[in-house]
């Protein structure tokens, strides 16, 4: 009989030994080895024992009765320090056993960051029984706090364990979003709302800097500044295969040991199997694989032909009423299709991944009833042309019947509580009770609840609750929607994104009921900005979601050159900035030219050369004018009283003013200003976005004007006596443009949409004003930077060349 | 927890019945009361208006109740119930949105050896806290619980809330595994079932029941998810949970699952609850697991839809 030696009592091999059992349990005399005091247990369900969901007991595979049963000599407990491949013996702790056949199981260890503190007593990895113990006893000191760092499979399934057992739970994670090497911003979205039910804190992009503690963890540091309290920290950042022992004995080792399709190394006597393993470049994690290569070694062991190959993976977290499932590849890419499918009201997500008429990855999150399905297309290659249409609902609707998204989905889904008309604060409850009262017409809604009744951005929402309320008794109009992504029109997007607090993009896209994974290039751009508008602290701007000239902070030019123009406060420059703007344009070789909107502009600049003209530019103290933004571009002034005869006020200064309170902001469409110090208007401020004419008595504010495809003059909001009203007024104004204005409307548009009238009420509230000031305020604390110096500073890489193709051939 | 010995035939609950809604009233459905014929013949011939007798006050509250004594109570079967060793009952609603589908009725047995704990949770001021509960000879349990609240998520009636599904505990006598592992050490408490219990007016009301091994809640017990988001439109389950004391565990032991127990409506006794949508009770017959004579089915809803089966095998 063979001698056969096993280091590992794990999973993979403890399957081995069941296949070489279940066909020739007299072939081999086994010793096999484990660093664990105990046998093979079903380490995957580890989680549920720490939340409690099992016994221990219960996810013991192979207990002492079962290696006695079959005649395996067992060393629990004891680790081998060798193995010596010429005399074919393994060195354990305890002596030496020798063999014919020896199979490496060593599994793999959790990685530790190494960051300062991460030795700790109270920092632990997770991946055996001991782990769990120790986070076991943790939780048993009442109002405990864990911070779990890693936010994938195994981080979340300890969180939620962890919060079962009471404790204050953190996960840390350095991606954007939740296991993103398994789902996408939208499931992973989901996932981070279910977790948040739970009591667990989620912090996305987290970077860890230290574990603090006097003898043992006391708290966690990061790099932001913010601490977090911690009885225990649980490193869940990922495994490494345990290699040494293979390392040790000369074995081929890659990332981990290096196999063959019959699970051979280096050394034909010694095979390997399980997460220690390299095959083809692959390294393993899931247990599924596992068991492929165990089967594939007994089968070799006893003589019999049999090959490994990677197969497909599909992803299930074991968190008690988290329903996800994901497959195969559902990265974004040239030639790949998406048909995503969303239901707000029952958080379900649905995306299936599509590629010259096969599936080949597929996220579902809240409903996974077809995952198998889907699960099986993907690894059969399955043609699926011919039921593309009604795939994603599922095998039921194959071969007949049809289904469509709803169009009402997302209004459906929305609380009673949910605010629909904010003019007046009408809820969806409100409409709906007036509806259960007898209002069928949109005319009776603005009667009885005030809702859609003022600005009128509502009505298309309010029609939509009329429709899902009165089913086919209610025609909705048709409006343009934002995009062929959704149903929905801007104003309804607008006035849902506050209603339900969507603070995300992937919020967006899956409380919307958003028809494609995130977004297309027309709706990502006025999502982007009503996120960031209505959300100046919550969310982060997301440059990918700009037009190419904001990405790039200059207009980019017919042949591919930008322009640069500096911000010259109120018309006004100094001869420092000139000699700057002029040393800039000779090195740059740019032509000059002086705008309408009282500036130089520098154009034919090189992409490349745009961090070092900025550069130059932030030297002499100028910042961008932003003449690229759907933003403030120039407040147009004449010389007012400091030079002119006629000027009644400092026009000049005024305009200096509002230049820099408004700049840096970000507005549906640009905002320009004007302000002429006498009714002559010689800076043409009644053609502006806001114009300001001084007289005599103060200062006459007029808004909506235009002068570009549509000539319009602007008309009169308000009167004032002093600067500060003028302020005050003039940002209460662009403040209420940009939270209520659809993206791309000019001033004059959005005016002429809600009403001049709507507007000056709004506006002649102090109370509403001085509010509105104070959210500009708060934006413009986050908003008002120079993007020049930004860049300079932080994302000049981004406009190198990607290769330099200009060096000599060698010779 | 001794999973290879024999069933032990006194069960906490020892009696189950079901009643309908019909014409107004509470009728009989189902029940078995094996252990006491006397006060089978009592129910069979009752019914119940809304707020009479227990299955009628749990009708008018729209969340179970835990009757901790039948004397002096509005019960109306005292003393054939008294006849019969029972002690306490919960009488558990169940409800499709707000529609009363049935009352499902649980008679226990306890005495100083004999316990089992019975809670109702609620939601109050952002919490879970107790609003009833048995506890029979428990008493440090019970002091311990009657200051409990849990958040979201947090021990086993906020892990039911956040999760919104029936979750089985084990070991909660261990220390750290139950945030009150002490006290249900010292009373013998092993496994705990919560159960997320729908109402009428959309209160979270969550319903835990402790179970030791002298005197367990029931041998064998079985959580199905038959939600359509699980297993399709198809009127099935799928066997997510479970415990037996005679083969062990019952959950799959794949991940994901692979070919986890089905069940399919009509067939067997999880069957008859995903076929008719009520609470199921069987005495022998055919279905059951091999060396059980009895067993209760409780049907969850979420909304109008079905969505858990939990059973209890005696």
């Amino acid at each position: 009989m063979q001698k056969m030696v096993i280091i590992g009592a794990g999973m993979a091999s403890g399957r081995m030994l069941e296949h070489i059992h279940e066909s020739d349990p007299d072939a081999f005399d086994v010793t096999i080895f484990n660093a664990e005091p105990r046998g093979n247990y079903n380490r995957i369900m580890l989680s549920p024992v720490l939340a409690g969901d099992r016994s221990f007991e219960e996810i013991v595979t192979h207990d002492d009765n079962w290696y006695a049963d079959n005649n395996i000599t067992t060393r629990f407990g004891e680790r081998v320090t060798g193995v010596d491949r010429e005399r074919k013996v393994v060195i354990g702790e305890k002596g030496e056993v020798p063999y014919d056949k020896l199979i490496l199981a060593t599994g793999s260890s959790p990685f530790i960051i190494p960051i300062p503190g991460h030795d700790l007593p109270g920092v632990v990895g997770y991946r055996d029984l001991e782990d769990t113990d120790a986070m076991i006893d943790a939780s048993a000191i009442r109002g405990s706090s864990a911070v779990v760092i890693g936010g994938g499979l195994l981080g979340l399934e300890a969180a939620a364990g962890l919060r079962m057992r009471g404790m204050e739970v953190t996960v840390l994670h350095i991606a954007g979003h939740l296991m993103d090497r398994q789902l996408d911003e939208t499931a992973g979205y989901l996932l981070k709302l279910d977790l948040e039910k739970r009591g667990i804190k989620v912090i996305t992009e987290a970077n860890t800097k230290e574990i603090i503690g006097n003898g043992k963890v006391e708290k966690v540091l990061l790099d932001d500044g913010t601490e977090l309290a911690a009885d225990i920290v649980v490193m869940a950042a990922g495994i490494r295969p345990a290699v040494q022992v293979g390392r040790d004995a000369g074995l081929d080792v890659g990332r981990a040991i290096k196999v063959n399709a019959q699970m051979c190394t280096s050394d034909p006597d010694i095979f390997a199997v399980g997460e220690c393993v390299e095959f083809n470049e692959n390294i393993f994690g899931l247990v599924a694989p596992l068991y492929d290569q165990a089967k594939v070694l007994a089968n070799t062991l006893l003589g019999k032909e049999d090959v490994f190959t990677v197969r497909e993976l599909s992803t299930k977290l074991k968190v008690t009423g988290c329903d996800l499932f994901s497959a195969g590849d559902f990265a974004e890419g040239e030639g790949r299709e998406d048909i995503v499918f969303r239901d707000p009201k029952r958080r379900v997500y649905k995306r299936l991944i599509i590629e010259n008429d096969r599936l080949i990855g597929a996220v579902m999150y809240g409903d996974t009833a077809d995952s198998n399905w889907f699960f099986g297309l993907i690894k059969d290659g399955t043609d699926i042309e011919e039921m593309r249409e009604t795939l994603i609902f599922g095998p039921s609707f194959q071969g007949g019947g049809a289904a469509a998204s709803d169009p009402l989905a997302a209004v459906a889904a929305l609380p009673l509580e949910a605010e629909i008309c904010g003019c007046n604060g009408v809820c969806k409850g409100d409409i709906i009770k007036a509806i259960e009262g007898g209002v069928t017409t949109l005319d009776d809604v603005r009667t009885k609840t005030k809702a859609s009744a003022s600005c009128g951005t509502c009505t298309g929402l309010v029609e939509q609750v009329l429709a899902v309320s009165l089913g086919d008794d209610f025609e909705i109009k048709a409006e343009k929607p934002v995009c062929k992504c959704t149903d929905l029109t801007h104003e309804d997007v607008r006035r849902l994104i506050k209603a339900q607090e969507l603070k995300t993009q992937p919020a967006v896209w899956q409380e919307l009921a958003w028809k494609t994974p995130n977004g297309c290039h027309v709706c990502r751009p006025a999502i982007n900005f009503y996120l960031l508008s209505d959300w100046p602290l919550d969310y982060q701007d997301d440059l990918q979601s700009r037009f190419v000239n904001e990405r790039n902070h200059a207009n980019i030019q017919k042949d591919g050159t930008y322009s640069v123009m500096p911000r010259m406060w109120g018309g006004m420059t100094t001869p420092d900035e000139l000699i700057a703007v002029a040393n800039a344009a000779k090195k740059f070789d740019a032509a000059v030219k002086v705008t309408g909107g009282q500036r130089i502009d520098l154009l034919g600049i090189k992409k490349e050369d745009l961090p070092e003209i900025w550069s130059d530019l932030n030297n002499a103290g100028m910042v961008s004018g932003h003449g690229y933004t759907k933003g403030l571009r120039t407040v147009k002034t004449c010389v007012g009283t400091d030079w002119c005869r006629f000027g009644t006020q400092d026009s000049t200064g005024l305009g200096i003013k509002l230049e820099k309170k408004l700049w840096g902001s970000w507005t549906p469409h640009k905002v320009k200003l004007g302000v002429s110090g006498c009714p002559r208007n010689c800076a043409e401020a009644t053609c502006k976005d806001v114009g300001i004419i001084c007289v005599d008595s103060g200062y006459q504010i007029s808004v909506a004007g235009a002068a570009g495809m549509d000539v319009k003059m602007t008309e009169s909001l308000v009167d004032v006596a002093t600067e500060a009203e003028v302020e005050e007024w003039v940002t209460a104004f662009v403040q209420l443009y940009r939270e209520n204005a659809k993206y791309l409307d000019r001033a004059y548009k959005w005016v002429a949409k809600v009403g001049l009238d709507w507007v000056k009420e709004e506006l002649s509230d102090p109370d509403t004003r001085k509010a509105l000031v104070e959210r500009f305020d708060i934006s413009q604390s986050v908003y008002q930077k120079d993007p020049w110096a930004d860049h300079v500073s932080n994302r000049a890489e981004q406009y190198k060349h990607l290769a330099d193709l200009t060096l000599e051939a060698v010779t | 927890m001794n999973i290879n010995a024999d069933p032990v035939p006194d069960t906490f609950v020892r009696v189950a019945e079901v009643w309908v809604p019909k014409e107004g009233r509470l009728v009989h459905a189902k029940g078995d009361y094996v252990h006491s014929p006397a006060f089978a013949e009592a129910s069979v011939a009752e019914s119940f208006a809304k707020g009479e007798g227990l299955p009628g006050k749990v009708w008018e509250s729209g969340k179970p109740i835990v009757l901790k004594e039948f004397d002096g109570s509005y019960f109306k079967r005292v003393e054939a119930a008294t006849e019969a060793g029972l002690t306490s009952a919960v009488a558990i609603p169940v409800f499709a949105e707000d529609t009363l589908k049935a009352v499902l009725v649980l008679f226990c047995s306890a005495d100083a050896d004999h316990m089992g704990a019975i809670e109702v949770w609620e939601y109050m001021q952002e919490r879970l806290t107790l609003v009833e509960g048995y506890y029979g000879s428990a008493k440090e349990f019970e002091a311990a619980s009657q200051d409990m609240v849990f958040s979201h998520g947090q021990g086993l009636p906020g892990g039911v809330w956040s999760a919104n599904t029936p979750i089985l505990k084990r070991d909660i006598a261990r220390l750290g595994s139950f945030m009150r592992s002490e006290q249900a050490a010292a009373a013998g408490f092993k496994i705990g079932l919560g159960l997320p219990i729908p109402t009428p007016d959309d209160n979270v009301v969550v319903l835990t029941l402790l179970s030791a091994p002298n005197t367990p809640i029931a041998h064998r017990f079985e959580i199905w998810d038959a939600r359509p988001e699980c297993v399709g439109a198809t009127r099935q389950a799928q066997l997510i949970d479970g415990l037996c004391e005679r083969e062990g565990a019952l959950w799959a032991q794949q991940n994901p699952p692979v070919d986890p127990p089905m069940a399919h409506a009509w067939k067997g006794p999880i069957g008859q609850v995903l076929g008719t949508g009520l609470p199921y009770v069987q005495r022998e017959g055919a279905g059951l697991p091999a060396g059980y004579t009895s067993m209760f089915a409780l049907p969850i809803y979420r909304e109008a839809d079905l969505a858990y089966v939990v059973a209890c095998y005696l």
